[in-house]
């Protein structure tokens, strides 16, 4: 093929996406009797191009960052140092949010021990997870260029700090289409009675067409916004209203020949079917008690955190949130749903206020994700489900081996934000677990062995997925924009993969 | 070969194809296309150390323009055309010798393969360096002669003279209430009113059509419609962005492109000032105000983040803004490296940069600098308040000069009483009263302190002044409040010049990595910066609306043209650079763009001469064999044919429903939003819904939150506005049916719909009612087979909710309140449903 023409296509095929017309003329004229017209363009499932280990993702995200020192990267000498000055060396020239002067070390007060056969170090808040030991990759040495958390949200999931670019679960689904016709491709669910600090940038879609932005679903309310009928208009009577609809557009169509309007009809249809499938598959009571429990999950469960006024305060350990929305997150992938994004409010641990304690507040928050991890990563396990299920966790950066000291008369402690080193750890499909990945030095401050970008971890989900992370491209302003940025700086890393 | 990346391959890229070849098949070199495949090689690799920057120049060899690389040199030519072997170029970028190879080892990576192929069947083919398209001045050319032409609108000469020559040709108009739709949707934004089509479809010759444009044009509506999309230029916001994302003021500003679009503001003055509105020799209020546009870039006020960094992002979207939005060029890429495909360079985008890097705002909470803009009503409040209390002093200095003598003798009685016994010096009053009068003021007599004592008399001593004084405080007390509710909106201000900031240059886009110190200037691909210019952002402005600018003009026709047609002659409204499409009808393109200029950059001549032209008129009607020849309508084979805005939809439902609020301005509102949708951080911001009649505004004043925008226009495609945002992608999707059915808003107009259509003829039979609703919601009326259907989900629907009185209770009256007495429930409900289905009609749903 010569090249003006390669490029030409290239290009005009992006402006068919761009323009979505998902029902372009000729293209769906054919197709579209039938609603599963729709899903021969932009959504239809696509063969990945390298091949995949992972058909689906769940990517557990703790807004706020949790300290890594107090959960996963164990650090004796750390505490050693406890309360001592931290070096010099550690604090020439670097920029930090809050903290001020020269700040004390802060050893974790948890205690640690090694778990499963392979042997990896987890912390006394998270005995639950501890127990999937052998199923988890922990990567201790991730990194990222943002301290700040809604630039380094941005940079996490949609790798740029900016606004405006596509999410990770967006490129997914671009990349993959959908495998249901009555449930939305990317599905965000939020805990912990906050929405993240970025908010629903880091589910758009950016520069990609909006039918790969994520559906927020909420507990609260429809499920997805508009789902119910109105009130005095039951199931029944909606089919006739559409009914009569399609009919009247079928009439309109004979006259005007426009293709868009069978699209149109075709989307009333799916619209349909998500009244009815949505609901269903968000309700958690039809599940069986010993799932229920295997999760920690409470159907119908209204968390204290909701329209508190700081929900980091009214945090309760035995908040059902964060599990409901795991064992929703399963539903979901179950349902042919790709890509599942769970976030959770409140973990940023400052030590400048109650609801900012590593000590007491971190445990609260902990025992609200332990035991539903477990929950998720056994069921999909016992379901067959995690061989091509990925998974993971992770906050946006890590948190300070100092003391953040602002205020020393205070009777909290915290630590301050932390880009150069933290934990992020993923399982499933396409990972090669138990293992502990990459190493800090011995205060958990820097990164002695195999640094970890955020950028990598961008490129191992794609990978995982079966798209070529380097050449997984969209065109949009001058520039063929990727996940992975515009620099080839982001690599894999084989050990990492199964 | 496949030398681009690209997207996943579809099932439709065959079809794509088949229907583009006739366009490829012409014109395509012989070589590689040098803007899709050359000169992203020479940027990627050459032009750092030999292109427009002197400064980093490595051997005086420039390979940014062809007349340099064709030169001849000491050690021979740098690019030979047709000769690739004799070409040093060529030589160095194929030499195994790492001290001869190009890029040298230590610099970069040699070229890949396919780099080398390209460049070599480049210099074979001649090494063609064509200047693109868009950076050359439209030419003003005549439309062409083309069968009757003397009748024919130059626009349509234009496009029939392209239609002929794939065998098509213009199709007839569109039916009169149709087009007629169509028309006040564009201009305005909003359906025609029934009588509006009763009118049209009685005449529907040339003179009455025109008519109507002229009435639509007026229409205060329209400002509104074409604020609308200005306003994605303009990433205009409620609030500031980021984690916080606290509420900003800055609705004046959306008035103020409203007003102008209205007054039809020249667009080069609308440019000036926006841009420079602060530093114009004559600038007003207003243009001050509209300097609002560039303080809609993000604040952060997240804890811990160092304002000089969002200083710097905000200046750096105010480059990328204002080439996107006047030039249509991503000016971005360069921040971090030169453009790899439009010329500009590393080192110019930093000298673009230096025209903005001298306002004075900083990434602070406040936003400040602010002004205070008062809206008309509280200026006339104002004006009235200043009027009485000029009004009242004047009183109090008459009674003052009629009373002059009382004053002497009160002031001559103290001072004998003071004499009388004995008071010298105000050190020696010890009491808190003397002579009958406070100590402070004896002492001041004493001291001849007169205007304090004088000031005494009157405010307090002489009753009918004191009584004067204390209206006037009372007034100005009320005048004082009044201008602290003044609204107070970010503007540009730059500071003075001994604070002047110096502009160094980001390497890799990092501003923590300063280098070479630059000044303001503007990339020398373009037209020269004028030397009577000021080198500022006026000076900027200038030169984006020189006559000599290639882009401005074309950008802005083109981009209206868009908005009628729903694709602009220049498919890629945000990119006119290299990587753009090219127009569909460059000759046309520069027609409208010179005319625009010649015409006082009048955005409703353009308008106007669109809207009267036969193509915007033709049917939109598309069988088989239009859609074949001109599958996506990019030859203006037949009229255009889209789904409306998220704002245009809203605001239908709300006229036709008889809901819509026509209040023009005014603060951002708030309509029916389900609970739980904001939930910012660090903030207890609530969402109420707006009272009275400002929940039904247009859709144009609905509040944007930038983490969390008001969903129903999210759905639709709407901008969160963080960044400027060109053009909208029109997506088709379940969540906007789900929107559309069920959104208490739709509901709440289906209600009102119903309720209308049951008044308008309280005996009316059926079908009477069925043509109100349905010309009234479609402006046409319905076909004898669309009643029937109709008529039967009607019937359908009064049987179940007159078994279900509570049904039918609830879909007539929640949200919108109690039914009127006359009205029955169960047929006010069978109405509703009929009202809903009827609101999401694909045609309701579309411009027709």
């Amino acid at each position: 093929m010569n090249l003006p023409l390669e490029a030409l296509l290239n290009r005009t095929r992006r402006h068919f996406l761009r323009d979505c017309s998902i029902g372009l003329a000729g293209i769906a004229m054919n197709q579209l009797a039938g609603t599963s017209g729709l899903k021969a363009a932009a959504m239809s499932p696509r063969v990945p191009r390298i091949p995949a280990r992972a058909r689906r993702v769940i990517y557990l995200h703790m807004a706020g960052s949790p300290s890594q020192l107090d959960l996963f990267d164990y650090k004796p000498v750390l505490q050693q140092y406890d309360g001592k000055r931290c070096p010099d060396e550690f604090i020439e020239g670097k920029r930090f949010a809050f903290i001020k002067g020269v700040p004390n070390l802060l050893g974790s007060p948890f205690s640690f021990q090694r778990h499963g056969q392979s042997g990896g170090w987890f912390s006394e808040n998270v005995p639950w997870m501890a127990r999937c030991a052998d199923d988890i990759a922990m990567i201790r040495t991730v990194h990222t260029d943002q301290f700040n958390h809604a630039p380094a949200q941005l940079l996490m999931l949609t790798g740029s700090p900016q606004f405006g670019a596509a999410s990770v679960g967006s490129w997914a689904t671009y990349g993959l289409g959908t495998e249901t016709d009555n449930l939305p491709a990317f599905v965000v669910l939020a805990s912990g009675g906050k929405t993240p600090s970025a908010g629903k940038s880091l589910w758009s879609s950016g520069f990609l067409p909006t039918v790969y932005q994520g559906v927020q679903c909420r507990t609260e309310g429809d499920p997805v916004l508009y789902v119910s009928n109105p009130p005095g208009l039951d199931r029944y009577g909606r089919r006739q209203t559409l009914d009569a609809l399609n009919e009247l557009n079928r009439i309109r169509h004979e006259q005007t020949g426009d293709p868009e309007t069978l699209t149109r009809m075709a989307q009333y249809e799916m619209a349909f079917r998500m009244q009815m499938a949505v609901p269903e598959v968000m309700d958690i009571s039809r599940e069986p008690r010993h799932i229920l429990d295997l999760y920690g999950a409470r159907p119908g469960h209204v968390s204290s955190m909701e329209n508190a006024s700081d929900p980091r305060t009214a945090a309760r350990p035995d908040d059902a949130a964060f599990a409901n929305n795991c064992l929703l997150a399963r539903r979901l992938l179950e349902n042919g749903v790709r890509f599942v994004q769970l976030f959770d409010w409140g973990w940023d641990h400052h030590g400048v206020s109650p609801g900012e304690d590593i000590r007491n507040n971190l445990p609260v928050k902990c025992r609200q994700i332990d035991r539903a991890i477990y929950g998720l990563l056994t069921d999909l396990r016992q379901r067959g489900m995690l061989e091509d299920t990925l998974v993971v966790w992770g906050g946006e950066f890590g948190r300070t081996p100092m003391q953040q000291n602002n205020r020393p008369e205070l009777d909290y402690v915290g630590r301050d934000h932390h880009p150069f080193a933290f934990t992020m750890w993923m399982a499933g499909g396409g990972i090669r677990g138990g293992q502990a990945y990459g190493e800090t030095d011995e205060l958990g401050y820097f990164i002695d062995r195999n640094p970890v970008h955020v950028r990598d971890i961008q490129a191992t989900i794609l990978h995982c997925l079966g798209l070529d992370p380097f050449n997984f491209s969209f065109p949009f302003q001058g520039l063929d924009n990727r996940l992975i940025g515009p620099d080839d700086t982001a690599r894999l890393h084989p050990a990492l993969l199964s | 070969m496949n030398r681009f990346k690209s997207a996943p391959v579809f099932h439709a890229s065959a079809v794509i194809a088949l229907t583009l070849l006739p366009f490829i098949s012409r014109g395509v070199p012989e070589g590689p296309d040098f803007h899709q495949a050359v000169r992203s090689i020479l940027a990627k690799h050459c032009v750092e150390c030999h292109g427009p920057d002197e400064g980093s120049r490595k051997a005086g060899l420039r390979l940014d323009r062809r007349e340099f690389m064709t030169a001849e040199r000491r050690d021979g030519i740098a690019v030979v055309p047709g000769e690739p072997s004799s070409s040093l170029v060529f030589g160095r970028i194929t030499s195994k010798d790492p001290d001869d190879v190009m890029p040298p080892p230590d610099h970069g990576d040699p070229l890949g393969e396919e780099e080398i192929d390209i460049i070599h069947d480049w210099i074979k083919a001649g090494a063609e360096f064509p200047e693109h398209w868009a950076f050359v001045s439209p030419q003003r050319s005549l439309p062409p002669e083309i069968g009757e032409s003397q009748a024919m609108a130059p626009i349509d000469r234009f496009v029939e003279e392209r239609l002929v020559q794939t065998g098509l040709s213009l199709q007839p108009s569109e039916s009169p209430a149709v087009l007629l739709r169509r028309l006040a949707l564009d201009l305005t934004g909003l359906p025609p009113d029934p009588s509006h089509i009763s009118d049209f479809e009685a005449d529907h010759g040339e003179s009455n059509y025109r008519r109507w444009v002229e009435y639509y044009l007026s229409d205060p509506a329209f400002g509104e419609r074409w604020a609308t999309q200005w306003l994605d230029l303009a990433r205009f916001a409620d609030t500031k962005g980021f984690e916080k994302d606290l509420r900003r003021t800055v609705w004046r500003y959306r008035d103020w492109v409203i007003n102008a679009f209205n007054a039809d503001m020249p667009y080069d003055d609308f440019t000036r000032a926006q841009l420079a509105g602060d530093l114009l020799p004559h600038g007003s209020d207003q243009d001050l105000l509209a300097t609002a546009f560039h303080r809609n870039t993000m604040t952060n006020d997240e804890g811990g983040t160092d304002d000089e960094e969002w200083r710097i992002a905000a200046v750096k979207d105010r480059v990328d803004t204002t080439f996107q939005v006047w030039m249509g060029l991503t000016a971005g890429c360069a921040k971090c490296h030169s453009h790899k495909y439009d010329p500009i360079s590393h080192r110019e985008y930093y000298q673009l940069f230096a025209f903005f890097n001298q306002t004075q705002d900083n990434d602070r909470f406040d936003e400040s600098p602010k002004r205070p803009f008062p809206t008309a009503g509280q200026k006339i409040e104002e004006r009235t308040m200043e009027r009485s209390i000029d009004h009242l002093r004047d009183r109090l200095e008459a009674v003052r000069q009629q009373n002059r003598s009382a004053y002497e003798s009160w002031l001559d009685g103290i001072r004998q009483t003071l004499k009388r016994e004995g008071f010298e010096s105000a050190d020696a009053i010890v009491e808190e009263q003397v002579a009958g009068v406070p100590r402070e003021i004896a002492a001041a007599v004493l001291a001849g302190d007169i205007a304090t004592v004088a000031a005494f008399f009157w405010s307090t001593i002489h009753e009918p002044s004191a009584q004067l004084h204390r209206q006037i405080e009372e007034k100005e007390k009320k005048l004082a409040d009044l201008r602290k509710h003044f609204p107070m909106i970010p503007v540009l201000l730059d500071l003075p010049e001994k604070d002047h900031r110096v502009t160094r240059i980001h390497q890799r886009g990092n501003f923590l990595d300063q280098g070479e110190t630059v000044g303001p200037a503007t990339p020398e691909a373009f037209h020269q910066f004028d030397e009577s210019w000021p080198k500022n952002r006026l000076g900027l402005a200038e030169w984006i609306v020189s006559p000599r600018n290639p882009l401005t003009a074309r950008v802005q026709v083109n981009r209206v043209w868009a908005r009628f047609f729903g694709r602009g002659l220049v498919e890629t409204e945000e990119d006119f650079g290299t990587q753009g499409v090219p127009p569909s009808h460059p000759r046309l393109l520069d027609w409208l763009a010179a005319e625009f200029m010649a015409h006082d950059w009048s955005i409703k001549w353009l308008c106007r001469e669109i809207a009267t032209s036969r193509t915007y008129r033709q049917s939109a009607k598309a069988d088989e064999a239009l859609l074949n020849s001109d599958p996506e309508n990019r030859l203006l084979s037949r009229g255009p044919r889209f789904r409306l805005s998220g704002e245009a939809i809203r605001d239908s439902a709300l006229m036709v429903s008889g809901l819509l609020s026509r209040e023009i301005g005014g603060p951002s509102v708030f309509p029916h939003q389900p609970d739980g949708i904001w939930k910012p951080v660090y903030s207890q911001d609530k969402w109420v819904t707006s009272p009275g009649d400002g929940k039904w505004k247009r859709g144009l004043y609905t509040f944007i939150r930038r983490t969390s925008p008001y969903p129903a226009m999210l759905t639709f495609d709407g901008s969160s506005r963080e960044s400027c945002q060109i053009r909208r992608i029109r997506s088709n999707t379940p969540l906007q049916a789900l929107t559309t059915l069920n959104d208490p808003v739709y509901i709440e107009a289906a209600q009102a719909l119903a309720r209308n259509t049951l008044t308008h003829s309280l005996n009316g039979n059926g079908s009477e009612r069925i043509e109100w609703i349905f010309r009234r919601v479609v402006s046409r009326s319905p076909s004898p087979e669309e009643a029937a259907v109709i008529s039967e989900l009607l019937a359908r629907r009064l049987d179940y909710y007159q078994t279900d009185p509570d049904s039918a209770v609830r879909m007539a009256t929640d949200p919108l309140g109690p039914l009127p007495e006359n009205i029955n429930a169960a047929e006010a409900a069978a109405w509703t449903n009929v009202a809903n289905v009827l609101l999401n009609l694909d045609e309701f749903l579309n411009k027709p």
